[in-house]
C-alpha cells in the first residue's frame, strides 16, 4: 500500500507498470483501519482478526464493494 | 475442552511477545540469535518458532535468509516509510503499516513517505489517536482477498 500525491499520480504509477488500478482511500481512512488492525499487536493476549472481525473493522470505514471481499 | 498448547505454540507465543515488545521498545527487530539469547533457547528451536509464526501471519520472513524482515507493522530494515515517535526512529513496509505502528506503540508519531508515483517527500502526523496531519490517497493495487498471496509486493 503506497501514498501518492493524488490520484493522477496513482494512475501514472499504474500506467507505468500496466497495472490495473486498484483502489484509494483517503489517508483517514487507512489509519482508521491500521488502527483497528495494529492497535493490540505488542500486547501479549494478541490474536489474529477473524474473518468476521477484519470485514467488520474494513465496513466501518466504509470500505464494502468487492475489492475489499476477504473471502475470495 | 480444547487441547493443550504445544510445545512449539507455547515457544512460538513467547517469541511472539519478545519480538513485538522488543521492536516497540528500541525501535529495532530482534532476530533469531537475538532472541535465542534472550530466551534462553537454542537457535534452531527459535527459527522454527519464526517459522511457525510466519505461517501464521504474524510476521514475515525474508525468502533468502529466513531473518525476520517484518513483525509487522515493524520492518526490520530500513524503508521509504519512516515513522518517528517517542524519540525513535522505526520502519514500515508500507504506510498501512506506518501508520500501525503509531497505533501499535499508542504514541504520537510523525509518517514521512514518499509519493509512490513521483517520490515526492509527504508527511502524515498521528496525535492523541487522531490523525491530525494528512495528505495525498492510499492505493491498494491488490483486491482484500489476495493479499497475502504476495505480501511484499501488497
Amino acid at each position: 500500500m503506497l501514498l501518492f500525491r493524488d490520484e493522477g499520480h496513482v494512475d501514472r504509477w499504474c500506467e507505468a507498470r500496466d497495472l490495473t488500478r486498484g483502489a484509494t482511500i483517503t489517508p483517514e481512512q487507512a489509519w482508521r483501519l491500521a488502527y483497528g488492525w495494529y492497535k493490540d499487536k505488542v500486547q501479549p493476549q494478541w490474536r489474529r482478526h477473524t474473518v468476521d472481525e477484519a470485514e467488520a473493522l474494513l465496513s466501518s470505514v466504509g470500505l464494502n464493494d468487492a475489492f475489499w471481499n476477504l473471502r475470495g | 475442552m480444547s487441547e493443550p498448547p504445544s510445545d512449539i505454540e507455547t515457544l512460538a507465543r513467547d517469541v511472539r511477545i519478545y519480538v513485538f515488545r522488543e521492536a516497540a521498545a528500541s525501535a529495532r527487530v530482534p532476530q533469531a540469535p537475538d532472541i535465542s539469547r534472550a530466551l534462553g533457547r537454542p537457535e534452531s528451536d527459535v527459527r522454527a518458532a519464526l517459522h511457525h509464526l510466519a505461517a501464521g501471519k504474524v510476521l514475515i520472513l525474508a525468502p533468502n535468509d529466513g531473518n525476520i524482515w517484518a513483525a509487522n507493522p515493524f520492518c526490520a530494515v530500513p524503508s521509504g516509510f519512516r515513522v518517528s515517535a517517542g524519540g525513535k526512529r522505526y520502519w514500515g513496509i508500507c504506510i498501512w503499516d506506518a501508520l500501525g505502528i503509531a497505533a501499535a506503540l499508542g504514541t504520537d508519531a510523525v509518517i514521512a513517505a514518499p509519493c509512490g508515483d513521483c517520490g515526492d517527500a509527504m508527511t502524515l502526523e498521528v496525535r492523541g489517536e487522531n490523525l491530525v496531519r494528512s495528505e495525498g490517497v492510499v492505493h491498494f493495487a491488490v483486491p482484500a482477498h489476495h493479499w497475502w498471496d504476495n505480501i511484499g509486493f501488497t
